[in-house]
């Protein structure tokens, strides 16, 4: 019984912040470190149980599909593992990091923040992942706002209108489908979906990857996250980039999955991906001023690459689509963290001010290189494996339309490696700036950022580190049936 | 284990030498010449060796990763090992006082450790990796110098990029087409392939490779990088690392398709062979005459650099046993003398700090170690006699007569004159002439510079007197790949194939030189006379106030300087602009306006709802 922890802690941490800060303010920022450090822990703990089987948690004694229940597979595992180590040094960072400001609840808000996204991938229940999603949305929306200027306000304000759309929508799907079958169980939902109407199941559908797609940045619904992502601190756009758009991703890839056995909407989705990829790496190609909103931009190509790696719908698509989740976490998450002492150091957060900036911060600039290179794809580091898979498994389906969509997303890591070799000449290459003052940032950005940087060398030299768990977690993603076994046990 | 510790060498010390340097930067430079020059002793010893392991697998492509030493990959490493080599030497004395040297030799440690990575992967999953460090390394290394070098290096990497997409496409294809990525397997397997998907997979690696190779409407890249780049990396960059494009398309041609397939590759008269043929031919004929337009003398030698890759493709594209000789053997002699060339240039500027050939002159005096490299590189280019230009540039000659391409013939003989011509106004320009009066008082460089122009001079004159060296190793490799193999002795070849013997050649010049000297020695002894005296038939030179190496060529220039602009580049940077403009316009979607943006959420699932209703089923 120790898979409920791994969001009691985090939600328990978030609410003793406040509570340890009337005794010592310092003490409390250190908070989310040690819970998310448990967190880690204890999933990593979990991977050999979890290896050999799913652990389906119920809550309240009831056996499923009568009860809110936890189901606890090797994608909700490997997800959460991601989450705390990302959430672990990200609030490592935070701690110096976050100087103005209500400080406590920032660190609160995070903790919510990670547990409604560790609670996202962990439950087997759909109302609950609603639940979920909207602490993480709520924890999002005030977090973009924490600057209190006017660019995260009016941020903030955007993206809560066009989240709670996405809300409404998710509610109304899912009362569709309670009103269908009069479960909430996503398992029990699942074995029945087979002998429903297809007309209100497309409904339904249509309506939660919409809402949840607003999350997960998919093109026409992805307007929101450039404003949001540049225009939060940095550590919050680490964690907006790096773990919240993509449990939205992993929310649309439950439902096309898992709930529906939607394979007639997949090559649409398939087409949505790709066109998402080649507009947000365009976008970022254009993007010459501000590096945080370049960065954003590029979130949105990379999670068009993931949905497009999952609109290939084999099991080899589904490997590539984790493995490109990954690594774009890994590496966006440090790309932020990175730049946001860049920016902090410099005063301002315009490409051209970090020129010649690789002599005054050589490790931060050394492992945002590193980064860089794995998000266009380039050998050793991890990017190129995950994209390597992504090709293999789209010309694995010996399509000549998925050659033509290969083509496409080669011309998108074309685009993408034009402004980030800009950007790379331009922290190391030119010079220009009066860059005197600036110094190097403090261990506690250090740290995180080449524990990640690490992180990516590794799985690219030796992917088999992870691909174990992600084929295991692509096999749990396609193979409903298995997972219906589970939950609701033999039928 | 041998090879991987060859790689592990390579890749270890670039990491090492950097750390060392941070440690005491006097052992830099030592450091990092041990560890270039360790592979080339131990790939020296493995001649005539095939050795093939598997160095790791990846079980989720469900393939093993392996290196594998055949004659091919040995004439490469070789080449690779000994060029990186005299590099860093030249490096010690050329980059003193420049900043980040740590950066600088870890990094061009690294692109020699990729390049030999790539010659001895023996799949192609090792191969792509290896080259893609190769790409970003390179990239890193030319943007070094900062301001014009940025724009260089961004233009390389775009264009390397595009070409691995390619390349990368293929791979993909292959792999999903036979499970297996082993060289040695794949060339079982193609064997049986249709000649579309032969065609589909040569054309997508000629992509890539035709781009770091510079053939003609992919070449762009090339002159800036090469002359924004530090000399001794230009050495490096145009002697072998543009050849691995070459070592690619022969592996790819002749080791993985093998000449049975490649037949097969034909409509009509017109086959794969004939097609490249051409465009070799036209890649030597446009860049070697762009070449003497130039009066950067290192944009010189990188146009040239384009044109000569030229040579070397119609010889492989011909594809007889000679041809390929020809063809890899200019490979081996370009690379050596264009190191040359960019080394002597480096030094050039290394005393004088400028590289414009309307500004040099005269410094044959005052630099004759540098000069002489210079005259002795040129001379090889150019393909004089008892140079090794000669002997690879004779053998492509003879493969296009005996093959009957007139016109093919005819264009390389062409491009020779080309070569020259800019070969003459390099030396020219740089070391005869007049001194201009600011450069009175360089001095030759220091001998650490001096050394590796002198060992490249030698090998230039050591492969021209004995050619039967390299061309017995390019025997081996033909061998290797069960072709019809070239007969050489140590002289040149029998008679059979056509009659080439150095030594006759050797001892001709030898008498008529002798002869010359006592001719010269008997007539009556020449005054030495001040260059003043005579120069401007008693006119007065005004001292300093004359340049006479500016607008070298100026008629001829005038005459074919509007047919050689390269317009192909103008198209590239029309397509960049176009399409940046797009993406402009696209990019205004995002326009900050709530409404729009709630809109699109609403429409987009009622577009949803609408095809549901029109009958789409999940």
């Amino acid at each position: 019984m120790v898979a409920p922890l791994l969001i009691a802690i985090p939600f328990l941490a978030a609410f003793a912040v406040p509570l340890f800060s009337l005794i010592s303010k310092r003490i409390s920022y250190y908070i989310p470190a040690l819970a998310l450090f448990a967190n880690l822990v204890i999933s990593l703990v979990l991977i050999p149980r979890v290896m050999s089987e799913t652990i389906v948690v119920s809550i309240g004694g009831f056996p499923p599909p009568f009860c809110i229940n936890l189901v606890v597979g090797p994608v909700g595992l490997l997800l959460a593992i991601i989450i705390s180590l990302i959430g672990l040094l990200v609030s490592i960072y935070g701690v110096n990091y976050i100087k103005e400001g209500p400080k406590d609840k920032y660190h609160m808000l995070l903790l919510a923040l990670l547990a409604g996204a560790t609670g996202m991938v962990l439950t087997g229940d759909i109302f609950n992942l609603f639940v979920f999603f909207e602490i993480l949305s709520l924890a999002s929306y005030a977090l973009t706002a924490y600057n209190r200027d006017r660019a995260g306000t009016e941020a903030a304000i955007k993206y809560l209108i066009q989240g709670s759309i996405g809300s409404a929508f998710i509610l109304i799907g899912i009362a569709f489908l309670y009103g269908m079958f009069g479960t909430l169980s996503m398992a029990d939902i699942a074995s029945k979906v087979g002998g429903a109407d297809p007309g209100f199941l497309f409904v339904s559908l249509a309506l939660l990857i919409t809402g949840f797609g607003i999350e997960a940045a998919i093109f026409p619904l992805n307007a929101w996250l450039p404003d949001a992502h540049s225009s939060a601190p940095s550590s919050v756009s680490a964690i907006l980039s790096g773990i919240a758009i993509e449990t939205g991703a992993y929310a649309v890839a439950r439902i096309l999955y898992t709930v529906f056995d939607s394979d007639g909407i997949m090559l649409l989705i398939a087409v949505v991906g790709l066109i998402t990829l080649l507009i947000g790496e365009m976008s970022a190609f254009r993007q010459r001023e501000d590096i945080k909103r370049l960065l954003a931009y590029s979130s949105i190509g990379q999670m068009g690459l993931i949905l497009f790696a999952f609109g290939i719908a084999t099991r080899a698509g589904v490997f590539a689509a984790l493995f490109q989740l990954l690594n774009h976490m890994l590496a966006k998450s440090l790309l932020f963290l990175a730049v946001g002492y860049m920016i902090y150091r410099v005063g301002s957060k315009k490409l051209s001010a970090f020129s010649g900036l690789g002599k005054r911060m050589p490790v931060s600039s050394f492992v945002a290189t590193i980064a860089v290179f794995s998000l266009v794809g380039l050998p050793p580091f991890a990017g190129f494996m995950s994209k390597f898979s992504v090709v293999r498994a789209a010309l694995a389906l010996k399509d000549p339309m998925f050659l033509w969509f290969v083509v496409l997303m080669l011309i998108a890591t074309v685009i993408e490696a034009g402004y980030f070799f800009r950007i790379i000449q331009n922290l190391f290459f030119k010079s220009g700036n009066s860059l005197e003052e600036v110094k190097e940032a403090p261990l506690s950005c250090l740290v995180p950022i080449s524990v990640l940087a690490a992180l990516i060398l590794i799985i690219g030299v030796y992917p088999q580190l992870v691909s174990g768990i992600l084929d295991a977690a692509a096999q749990g993603l396609v193979e409903r049936t298995a997972y219906i076994q589970y939950v609701l046990g033999v039928p | 284990m041998i090879m991987v510790s060859i790689l592990l060498i390579a890749f270890v010390g670039a990491g090492g030498t950097c750390l060392v340097g941070r440690g005491n930067p006097r052992f830099r430079g030592l450091v990092a010449s041990l560890v270039a020059f360790l592979p080339l002793i131990i790939l020296a010893f493995l001649y005539g060796r095939v050795i093939s392991i598997d160095y790791a697998s990846v079980p989720f492509l469900d393939i093993g990763l392996s290196l594998r030493l055949t004659p091919l990959s040995w004439f490469f490493g070789i080449a690779i090992a000994a060029l990186g080599g005299l590099a860093i030497v030249f490096s010690i004395s050329y980059m003193q006082g420049k900043e980040r040297l740590n950066y600088y030799y870890s990094m061009m440690l690294l692109v020699n450790a990729s390049m030999l990575g790539i010659v001895l992967s023996g799949d192609f999953l090792s191969f792509y990796i290896f080259w893609e460090i190769m790409s970003w390394s390179t990239y890193l290394l030319i943007s070094y110098r900062g301001k014009q070098a940025l724009g260089a290096g961004l233009k390389y990497i775009i264009m390397s990029i595009i070409g691995s997409s390619a390349m990368l496409l293929a791979i993909g294809s292959l792999y999903i087409s036979y499970g297996t990525l082993e060289i040695p397997s794949l060339a079982t397997a193609l064997q049986g392939a249709s000649a579309w998907y032969a065609l589909f997979v040569l054309l997508m690696f000629t992509i890539a490779f035709g781009i770091k190779n510079a053939i003609l409407p992919l070449h762009t890249w090339l002159p800036d990088a090469h002359s924004e780049a530090v000399s001794p990396f230009s050495a490096i960059l145009s002697g072998i690392l543009v050849r691995m494009g070459l070592y690619g398309l022969f592996l790819l041609m002749f080791s993985v398709l093998g000449l049975n397939t490649l037949n097969r590759l034909s409509y009509g008269a017109i086959s794969f062979n004939l097609v490249l043929s051409w465009v070799g031919a036209l890649t030597i004929l446009f860049p070697i005459f762009i070449a003497v337009l130039q009066d950067d003398a290192k944009r010189l030698i990188a146009w040239s650099s384009i044109g000569h890759g030229g040579y070397m493709i119609l010889g492989i594209g011909v594809a007889t046993t000679l041809g390929i000789a020809g063809g890899l053997f200019h490979a081996l002699n370009y690379a050596i003398c264009v190191a040359l060339l960019f080394l002597a240039v480096g030094a050039v500027e290394y005393r004088t700090g400028t590289r414009d050939l309307n500004k040099l002159g005269g410094l044959m005096k005052r630099m004759p170690i540098t000069f002489t490299g210079a005259l002795i590189g040129s001379m090889g280019l150019i393909g004089i006699p008892l140079t090794n230009g000669f002997i690879s540039k004779w053998l492509i000659y003879k493969t296009l007569i005996l093959s009957r391409y007139p016109f093919l013939a005819f264009a390389a003989l062409i491009g020779t004159w080309g070569t020259v011509l800019y070969g003459y106004k390099l030396v020219h320009n740089v070391f005869l002439g007049q001194l201009p009066e600011q450069y009175k008082e360089i001095e030759e460089v220091p001998w650490t510079m001096r050394v590796p122009m002198i060992v490249l001079s030698g090998f230039v004159v050591l492969f021209g007197v004995l050619p039967g060296i390299p061309l017995k190793a390019i025997s081996v490799i033909q061998t290797h790949l069960g072709m019809t193999r070239l007969e050489t002795s140590l002289f040149g070849m029998p008679k059979a194939i056509g009659e080439l013997n150095t030594l006759n050649i050797f001892f001709a010049l030898l008498v008529a030189g002798l002869i010359a000297y006592a001719a010269f020695s008997a007539s009556r002894r020449s005054r030495r006379v001040s260059q003043y005296d005579n120069y401007a038939a008693g006119a007065r030179v005004p001292v300093g106030g004359y340049q006479h190496s500016v607008r070298f060529y100026d008629q001829a220039d005038r005459i074919i300087r509007p047919y050689l602009r390269d317009r192909i580049d103008d198209f590239y940077g029309w397509i960049a602009t176009q399409s940046t403009a797009f993406f402009e316009q696209l990019r205004k979607i995002y326009t900050g306006n709530i409404n729009t943006y709630a809109t699109w959420i609403v429409l987009f699932v009622a577009v949803l709802i609408f095809m549901g209703l029109l009958g789409w089923r999940i």
